[in-house]
């Protein structure tokens, strides 16, 4: 049966209206039990008043009073029954509704049965019951029968059988396909983005090819810019960021640009993502590297990426570079958030609510939470911690060390001869000055000037206060600023040829010190002060089945503990039940605009039920099969008719605005870094510089964050322009988490706080100022325009014609384009009225149709054709 | 009804030559006689549209407004709010019963006494902790409710009880649901809008003011800490005005067209509106957000005069303009969890309240002097309370208190809440809620009903089944509560 929440619903329905089904206590009792009394009677160390409600047999037990707590058959003689009723119990929480008391009533009267014959012992503690364990998303993967009951010739891939399967039901079907315009922009800005161009669209609705689609897709998916988008969708995921967040010192993070590029080149060249996990979470182990060796290790180009791989263990805000109140505090916070960072990127667990206690709602233990962290203590060590910058490694070459060496030694070669000039210098200055001195103090004068200042007697330093101007012993400008000039251009000469040795850079990585593995132990309500029992490295209980092996450390040769590479061989040995699951769930949200779980970071009781069930796991063993693909899942997806459908579907958007279904494609606007790249791209702007630092950013006087070069003050926002470096694309440009990029954030990037599982989708009206106001947005638009000036000189109707291509990919109509002469006229005109009236700076020739066009551009850049993808 | 300092606002905006779009001049027919009927959307053609206009309440309204104050982490009640004289009885022995340590530590049981003052004060004869000493002024405007209980353990999920209705995440803020019932009286700033603190946003951000399953068009609209508070608020010079708004309404046109492609596109509506009312904010928020021409009394009633108390009281002040100007719903939040006292509540607390008393009496003050006060709730609390043990028993100046949900104060005033009426009550020791208890829906039935709005009735279509704030819990409006 599927699991969709109208059926959960309908089951509990026919209880309550007293069909004859026979209850269980496992199935049916059980759950509200464990919502509302064992968290007392049962799962503490000492069950309340002795009452342990775990398990069918427990409940036999005779009380004080004389009663039973439940009496097989008697719910009215049954304690628990009466306790509930009278509103005794439960003494704290929400009170049992009726619908769940009725439930338990009828249990007791059909003879308060279990569903099989129940273990004869307990562990204390929660329990992970069977029920637990058959919560659908710890099942192992199962694939199933693509259906074949539905219209043949609406199946492109298996994705639309298993869709067309469940939208009959509703009495829905795919929209038809979308327009070839449509499907380009979709396709491009989905894969890339950034827009077609009207070249490319031109290209892609005269091409006759019956696979003139798939070719489209297949060269988006070759384009390096598809890297450069999907990265980003993982970056959110991991919390990247390049500073260190957590205090308000936000430190820079100058080199974890690194791990950014690693992405986006995994990316492109389609790396298998169990390679790519078991790097991010082992590179260091897979590479044979511990922190003692991780500098040869590095260099070996072999071994270069899977170590920086590992920064995917460094993404969480990391305060102990920084001046703190609590530096035990600030250590395991990084561990923590980490945890949370890896257990919902790859798990989509709400693992972290157990750090304190036991989970609330799923079967997560406080004993699992620091059992999975026993995987990551040893590379982590809070009590022998390593801060950001012990965590570095130098790139350096022994050839480049060795060259810079020799240069910095030659520049204090030089600094050392610019200081003996400018004493030279001074002390013929001196000689000069001393005749101003009266010959009988000279001598003395001589001596104390020789003197060094700390030797000098109170006589000493009267009489060089006597006579301050003949002392020249610094300030060479003040005497002689020519000269002090030349000492300048030697000292120069020395930063020169500093600058010439080769540039160091460093990998932030994660690594253990051989040898060094920690104890791991619970931490009483999460408090560090307050460490517990012991705890061996392992899986979260309710996925370690007796199928599954213990949890076993791989052998490392360099001495690492092997942990997380054991850990990480798991997580891809397509037999854990989340890890595809998970990662295919978000590739298909990215695509369709809404997961199949729609929770994407939870999968847990309190998340969404997924609604294709089976269409999920088909994906996941897909996806496994054929060798954890991402291209390959991106064809599966996009190639079929779910995905190639129009966006505008009457009967689906009045059945199903929700579009749980699919049987249309679900519209929505593009996100932050696709509005800024696009207009980038849209004016000419954009330069397509891959990889490497990131651009800068700064706060400008009027408080927004942009690129450019800061130059800032305390009291003072100023950014200067950084050239080309401010129209790169914008996964190169800084993520300060203190500091979001303005145009970014307003459209809904994520601030990485650690990290994000699903971004907003807001619609307000700052967004709306931005389109109005923003100088990004103005300048954009005088761009475009100048670009359409230069491709159609005073042609306005082509101009307009031309901005429908580049901007929407679609042609305007002579309406569109007749609405737009009538506004540039009527612009013009206000425009060329308001520069009559003002004064303008020398030299500002003012330019009212230029404007004018400007200002048009800026309506289609604020458009919601330009805003949306269809 | 309408206040009349809106339509002079209005006036002053034709005065600047602002033309008003048929539809936005319908909106305005709409808005100063005939009410639409409450949340009905528009259906001429089958499509739906939602939009911001007042809508008519079930019932007669007492309030129109609502301020909350938002103090994310868990306020110590026992500190503040709830004097418990057997508590400092016991204070340093063990806790004669038991306690619910929310699943959390075994911490201590250690009783812990505050070791804060009560005094009577009012002619209600409210007791009030030495740590307000402002509020101790007005208590009898306040009904205080010292017997709220949330039945969750954690932070997250007392915030979804206390703001969404529920423990679990994704649902609509409280305020969301204000505005999809009632609309805006304000076409000139959002709706619904949220003052964030300088040292950034309360734990679980966006959680706060979202709009969760609603239409886009009920989402908060968030306001920066520092100026400007709201960025991008001047036209370029060479467009602003007249060429802004041919801009704007070419833009609406191409717009509509695109619209028409889409019947039904909830977001491509909610963006189309957004523009009408960033237009109109250009002028308006800058206005409404802008407090140095409040006079140097008001000023100093706040506190903006005090290092301490400067940002709170601005953005009180700020939040009483908005409300002034028609705004429904205000949040004004704190960073972080900065009330989440697990140690050193010695030190901590005080200086929470240092920041924040002297604005929030103000406020009551200051909204009753202007006769806004019947019209505006005022909400002061957070998600939870706190246990009357101590937690992290290191020494005096570390000793905190645990999380505690099953019985903790909050107050409201205005808007319908009685004055100086104090509700409920915890046991001898301040742990939980033995008399009157208020739980998280059940205040929301009540303040729904306040604003006219019966809980069950105000739902939204969602899979076929009708959602609401209150969502088939068993809430119950606490009669008590309202005047």
């Amino acid at each position: 049966m599927k699991l969709t929440p109208a059926v959960l619903f309908c089951s509990l329905a026919v209880t309550v209206r007293g069909a004859e089904r026979m209850l269980t206590f496992e199935k049916d009792v059980r759950p509200i039990v464990k919502a509302h009394c064992t968290h007392c009677h049962g799962e503490e160390e000492k069950p309340e008043g002795g009452v342990d409600l775990r398990l069918r047999r427990f409940m036999d037990l005779k009380l004080e009073g004389g009663s039973h707590v439940v009496v097989a058959g008697k719910p009215a003689q049954s304690e628990l029954v009466r306790l509930i009723k009278n509103g005794e119990m439960p003494k704290k929480g929400k009170q049992v509704s009726e619908k769940d008391l009725a439930i338990i009533e009828q249990w007791i009267a059909q003879g308060a049965k279990t569903a099989r014959p129940e273990p004869l012992a307990l562990a204390p503690g929660p329990m992970i019951s069977d029920d637990d364990r058959e919560y659908w998303a710890f099942q192992p993967v199962k694939r199933p029968a693509v259906p074949l009951t539905v219209d043949a010739k609406k199946v492109r891939t298996p994705v639309d059988a298993f869709l067309l399967k469940s939208m009959a039901e509703k009495g829905l079907s795919f929209a038809p396909e979308a327009d070839r315009r449509t499907l380009i922009r979709r396709v491009s800005l989905d894969l890339t983005g950034l827009l077609p161009t009207p070249e490319e669209v031109a290209a892609f609705v005269n091409d006759e090819s019956p696979l003139a689609y798939e070719q489209l897709v297949e060269r988006l998916l070759a384009s390096k810019s598809y890297g450069e988008r999907w990265a980003r969708h993982w970056l959110d995921v991991v919390g990247y960021a390049d500073s260190n967040g957590y205090s308000e010192a936000d430190s820079v993070r100058p080199q974890a640009w690194r791990y950014r590029d690693y992405v986006i080149r995994a990316m492109n060249a389609d790396k298998p993502w169990d390679e790519f996990i078991q790097e991010q979470l082992a590179g260091d182990e897979l590479a044979g590297a511990t922190h003692a060796d991780f500098q040869q290790a590095v260099l070996d180009p072999r071994r270069t990426d899977q170590l920086i791989a590992t920064a995917f263990l460094r993404m969480a805000p990391d305060g102990t570079g920084d001046a703190l109140d609590d530096a035990k505090l600030a250590k395991n916070q990084v561990i923590a958030e980490q945890m949370k960072v890896t257990t919902s990127s790859l798990m989509a667990m709400t693992v972290a609510c157990a750090q304190c206690h036991d989970h609330r709602y799923d079967p997560i233990t406080q004993a699992d939470y620091y059992r999975l962290r026993a995987v990551f203590d040893p590379a982590y060590n809070w009590e022998a911690w390593r801060a950001p910058a012990q965590r570095l490694y130098s790139l350096y070459t022994p050839e480049e060390r060795a060259k810079a060496a020799e240069i910095e030694v030659k520049a204090k070669e030089i600094e050392v001869e610019a200081r003996a000039m400018s004493k030279k210098f001074l002390d013929e200055i001196f000689e000069v000055e001393i005749k101003k001195v009266p010959q009988a103090e000279q001598a003395a004068f001589r001596i104390a000037r020789d003197t060094p200042v700390a030797k000098q007697t109170p006589e000493q330093k009267t009489l060089i206060k006597k006579y301050p101007s003949a002392l020249a012993t610094y300030s060479l400008n003040l005497y002689d600023q020519k000269k002090q000039d030349i000492v300048d251009a030697k000292m120069a000469e020395a930063t020169k040829l500093r600058g010439t040795k080769p540039v160091e850079g460093f990998v932030m990585a994660l690594t253990e010190v051989k040898g060094q593995v920690p104890v791991t132990k619970l931490f009483n309500r999460g408090d560090h002060d307050q460490p517990k029992q012991t705890l061996t490295p392992g899986e979260l209980s309710v996925l370690a089945s007796p199928q599954i092996e213990p949890f076993k450390p791989v052998p490392v040769s360099s001495g690492s503990s092997g942990r997380r590479l054991a850990y990480a061989q798991w997580l891809t040995s397509g037999k854990h039940p989340l890890t595809a699951r998970v990662l295919v769930n978000r590739f298909w949200m990215n695509h369709m605009g809404r997961g199949i779980v729609n929770t994407p970071g939870d999968f847990g009781r309190q998340g969404e039920l997924p609604t294709h069930p089976e269409m999920l796991d088909y994906l996941s063993d897909e996806f496994v099969k054929s060798g954890w693909k991402l291209k390959s899942l991106h064809r599966l997806i996009m190639l079929s008719n779910a995905y190639r459908q129009s966006s505008v579907n009457d009967t689906s958007m009045q059945s199903d605005p929700e579009n749980r279904f699919y049987a249309r494609f679900k519209l929505r606007r593009i996100d932050a870094e696709t509005l800024r790249d696009s207009l980038l791209a849209v004016t000419g702007t954009l330069v397509q510089a891959s990889y490497g630092p990131p651009s800068g950013i700064g706060r400008d006087p009027q408080g927004r964050v942009v690129t450019g070069i800061d130059k800032g003050t305390i009291t003072l926002n100023k950014v200067d322009p950084a050239g080309a470096d401010d129209f790169r694309r914008s996964i190169y440009v800084q993520v300060r988490r203190s500091k979001p990029v303005t145009v970014l954030d307003t459209f809904d990037a994520p601030i990485m706080t650690p990290n994000c599982e699903l971004r907003a989708q807001t619609t307000v009206a700052p967004q709306s100022l931005l389109l109005m106001n923003d100088t990004f947005v103005l300048d954009s638009s005088r761009r475009l325009a100048d670009r359409l000036e230069v491709a159609a000189p005073g042609n306005r109707t082509e101009q307009i014609k031309r901005a429908w291509e580049l901007l929407f990919g679609k042609s305007a109509t002579q309406a569109d384009v007749a609405r737009g002469i009538a506004y540039l006229d009527e612009q013009t005109k206000a425009l060329t009225q308001y520069h009559h009236d003002i004064q303008h700076a020398k030299g500002v020739v003012p330019n009212p149709p230029q404007e004018a066009m400007a200002s048009l551009c800026q309506i289609l850049c604020s458009s919601n054709r330009f805003l949306y993808v269809e | 009804m309408n206040r009349p300092k809106l339509c002079s606002r209005r006036h002053f905006l034709h005065a600047n030559g602002y033309s008003l779009g048929t539809l936005a001049l319908a909106s305005l027919l709409e808005r100063d006689g005939l009410l639409a009927a409450p949340v009905k959307p528009e259906s001429v053609t089958g499509e739906i549209r939602y939009d911001l206009h007042p809508k008519k309440p079930h019932f007669e309204p007492q309030a129109k407004a609502m301020i909350s104050m938002f103090m994310m982490g868990g306020p110590s009640q026992m500190d503040l709010f709830d004097p418990k004289p057997m508590l400092t009885k016991y204070d340093g022995q063990k806790f004669p019963g038991e306690i619910k340590y929310d699943n959390l530590a075994q911490a201590s049981s250690k009783c812990f006494g505050s070791p804060w003052k009560f005094a009577k004060h009012g002619e209600c004869g409210m007791e009030i902790s030495e740590l307000l000493p402002n509020l101790s002024k007005v208590v009898d405007e306040i009904t205080l409710i010292r017997s709220m209980t949330s039945g969750v353990s954690n932070h997250a999920q007392g915030l979804y009880a206390m703001n969404g209705g529920r423990v679990t995440a994704g649902r609509p803020a409280l305020g969301s649901w204000l505005t999809y019932g009632l609309g805006s009286e304000t076409d000139e700033l959002p709706a619904y809008m949220v003052l964030s603190h300088p040292g950034g946003l309360p734990t679980f951000s966006g959680e706060h003011f979202t709009n969760g399953w609603l239409p886009s068009l009920f989402q908060g609209t968030l306001v920066r800490a520092a100026e400007p508070r709201i960025l991008n608020l001047d036209p370029p010079p060479s467009l602003s005005g007249a060429p802004q708004q041919r801009q704007l309404d070419l833009l609406k046109a191409f717009n509509e067209d695109h619209l028409a492609l889409h019947p039904g596109e909830l977001d491509l509506q909610a963006r189309i509106s957004s523009y009408e009312l960033a237009a109109k904010m250009q002028v308006a928020a800058k206005e409404a957000l802008d407090i140095s021409k409040e006079p140097e009394y008001v000023k100093k009633l706040y506190g903006v005069d005090n290092p301490i108390t400067k940002d709170y009281a601005t953005r009180c002040i700020i939040a009483r303009r908005l409300v002034e100007r028609g705004v429904r719903y205000v949040q004004v939040l704190n960073a972080g969890q900065s009330w989440d006292q697990h140690g050193s509540l010695i030190t901590a607390l005080p200086k929470n309240c240092q920041a924040t008393d002297q604005p929030s009496a103000a406020l009551l003050i200051d909204l009753k002097q202007r006769g806004l006060l019947d019209s505006t709730v005022v909400h002061w609390g957070g998600e939870m309370g706190r246990l009357p043990v101590l937690q992290n028993d290191a020494g005096r100046d570390k000793w905190g208190r645990d999380h505690n949900t099953y019985g903790f104060s909050m107050w409201m005033a205005g808007g319908g809440f009685k004055k100086g009426y104090v509700h409920g009550e915890t046991d001898e020791f301040g742990h939980k809620a033995v008399i009157d208890e208020v739980k998280h829906y059940d205040y929301h039935a009540t303040l729904l009903k306040t604003f006219g709005l019966d809980h069950t009735k105000l739902t939204y279509k969602r899979n076929g089944l009708a959602a609401s704030l209150t969502d088939n819990q068993g809430a119950k409006v606490v009669d008590e509560l309202l005047a």
